[in-house]
């Protein structure tokens, strides 16, 4: 071994924070491409169609599009999605620590940052892919109107989703990383599916009223929604649901990378 | 270079640097001390990995936490070992070199690099998981230079190495402490010494000593030395010992007695010829561990409050 003259130190190009982002994306992104993975992948992604074939044989074909779609929505943008980023986005931190990777990140400039966004990315991206595909299949197998229409909307909810949902798992990404599976399953449940009905302010934090107002803008059903359960929505135009997960999206990614710039992990063997 | 000031790092209750006050310029310097003295807590501060709890870290003149001007200067190889299954050793430094603001052009070239400078070219496109303990150091040891910091920092870096590759790993963080900074935390004292280096000995999360060896020596002389002496009635060798002018300590042992002494030629001729001339048989002298290894051991021990 020798060691030769040093290199220059070249001053690191400026669009570092982009590319760093980048650069954690796909390094995540290439460890997901395992056999394992990429099967628990197709196991998801076929889920909703097995779903759907069983719900049209029991019904014999006469299951209505309103129904379809609903069952749809319940299984793609909130089981498959849910489901995708629990696996993909909680560990953001836990696996870094465990593989003892954390540390060569830590120590690196905007290292923290980078992992939790470039995670984030890569969680979205992956979670989206395997979402998108079990739409494609789920709409291949089931009888259903406008089938463009309503593979159409359901891109925008699996984006939608997959973006909010996403950056609310950071949270517990970053405060308890060694806990952050059940802590997100709590979240989920609490804020999502818990809050997310109360018809209240505090739903209005929430992806799921987001969604579900999206859903019955976009097919049209509110003026059929019976009046209590028009409570349950939000009656803004679309703009303004999407709008407000691109909000929650930078408020809760912004909230995790600031607690992540700042989380010290002791050196476990000495303590 | 360094600079802590009264730096305390406490984890809860527990803590993992004490107090400590030190100034390392630059140049080559090895931290010692036992497992769980403090060692890697105390590279954690200066990495930027740790905040102080009390007192101030300063590197390169600023606070390390959080500063992307000087975490780009350090290179950090963690003692921790590497446990991700597919990534080869080129995916790896290559993405910790993109990750110091390098291109992907640039990053490539300096993971080719700086994994020859390390001797693992040949196994570079290897997933890591199929690499022996040692390859993989040398893969961590390629991702914290492969950027050309100015300080290196190493945490038990010789962990898990063969004869062949340690020594070769030696003569590369040698050559480069000639030009550019080194702290090299170790639990065993040869590996430190090896480097040239100048020593700072941590226990129990404080600095017992710093200095370049010869110092520490310097030091260690300035304490009591311990001769063992192996005899037939060690109480009444302790009895004759405890006598003579210059003894600060006695330790009976099975078969021996431990004197610490500031004047062992005083010890010969105040208790050892008197005990002969009694007729208790001496069969032993032995002067104390002088080596770095012993020098250890009596710093651990002067810390500790034990005289001999």
């Amino acid at each position: 071994m020798s060691l030769p003259e040093p290199l220059t130190a070249a001053a690191p190009a400026p669009a570092t924070a982009v590319a760093a982002v980048w650069t954690v994306a796909s390094f995540q992104l290439r460890r997901l491409l395992t056999r394992p993975r990429l099967a628990m992948a197709l196991v998801g992604a076929a889920f909703p169609a097995a779903v759907m074939l069983a719900a049209t044989r029991a019904a014999r074909g006469l299951l209505e599009t309103d129904l379809t779609v609903l069952m749809l929505y319940a299984l793609i943008p909130e089981a498959v999605c849910m489901l995708g980023l629990l696996v993909t986005m909680c560990p953001a931190v836990a696996d870094e620590l465990e593989r003892g990777t954390w540390v060569h990140v830590a120590v690196r400039p905007g290292g923290r940052r980078a992992l939790l966004l470039g995670t984030y990315v890569a969680a979205v991206l992956w979670t989206t892919a395997v979402a998108l595909l079990a739409t494609v299949v789920a709409l291949a197998v089931t009888p259903v109107q406008d089938r463009p229409g309503v593979a159409r909307m359901f891109v925008a909810l699996v984006v939608l989703s997959c973006a909010g949902r996403a950056a609310l798992f950071a949270l517990p990404a970053v405060i308890m990383p060694k806990r952050a599976l059940v802590a997100s399953v709590g979240l989920a449940l609490v804020v999502e599916y818990l809050a997310g009905v109360i018809p209240a302010v505090v739903n209005q934090a929430t992806v799921s009223l987001r969604l579900r107002s999206l859903l019955v803008a976009w097919m049209g059903w509110r003026q059929k929604l019976p009046a209590e359960m028009q409570l349950l929505v939000d009656t803004q135009p679309p703009w303004v649901q999407v709008s407000a997960v691109g909000i929650l999206v930078v408020v809760l990614l912004t909230a995790a990378v600031l607690i992540l710039e700042r989380r010290q992990f002791p050196p476990s063997e000495e303590l | 270079m360094i600079s802590l000031e009264h730096a305390t790092k406490l984890y809860g209750s527990v803590i993992g640097v004490n107090d400590v006050t030190v100034e390392l310029a630059a140049g080559a310097h090895g931290l010692l001390g036992p497992n769980g003295a403090g060692k890697t807590t105390f590279l954690g501060l200066v990495t930027g990995q740790l905040r102080p709890t009390m007192g101030r870290v300063l590197v390169f003149g600023r606070p390390p936490f959080g500063n992307a001007s000087v975490l780009r200067r350090i290179g950090y190889c963690p003692a921790a070992d590497l446990t991700i299954r597919t990534t080869t050793p080129f995916e790896w430094v290559r993405y910790l070199v993109r990750l110091s603001g390098f291109t992907a052009a640039a990053a490539a070239v300096r993971a080719e690099r700086a994994l020859e400078q390390v001797g693992l070219a040949a196994a570079s496109r290897r997933p890591l998981v199929s690499l022996s303990k040692g390859m993989r150091q040398r893969a961590k040891l390629a991702g914290a230079i492969a950027h050309d910091p100015d300080l290196l920092v190493l945490d038990e870096p010789f962990d898990g190495l063969d004869p062949v590759a340690r020594h070769e790993l030696v003569e590369l963080v040698r050559s480069w402490a000639r030009t550019r900074s080194l702290i090299v935390a170790s639990h065993l004292l040869h590996e430190v010494e090896a480097l040239d280096a100048g020593l700072a000995v941590i226990l129990g999360g404080r600095l017992v000593a710093s200095g370049t060896a010869a110092e520490i020596r310097a030091m260690v002389d300035a304490m009591p030395a311990e001769i063992r002496v192996r005899c037939g009635d060690p109480r009444r060798f302790a009895a004759l010992a405890s006598g003579v002018d210059g003894v600060e300590g006695l330790r009976i042992e099975v078969g021996g007695v431990v004197v610490a002494t500031r004047h062992p030629a005083g010890l010969y001729a105040g208790a050892v010829v008197p005990a002969v001339d009694e007729g208790v048989e001496v069969s032993e002298i032995a002067p104390g561990d002088r080596s770095l290894e012993g020098i250890f051991g009596q710093l651990v021990r002067l810390h500790r409050g034990v005289k001999s």
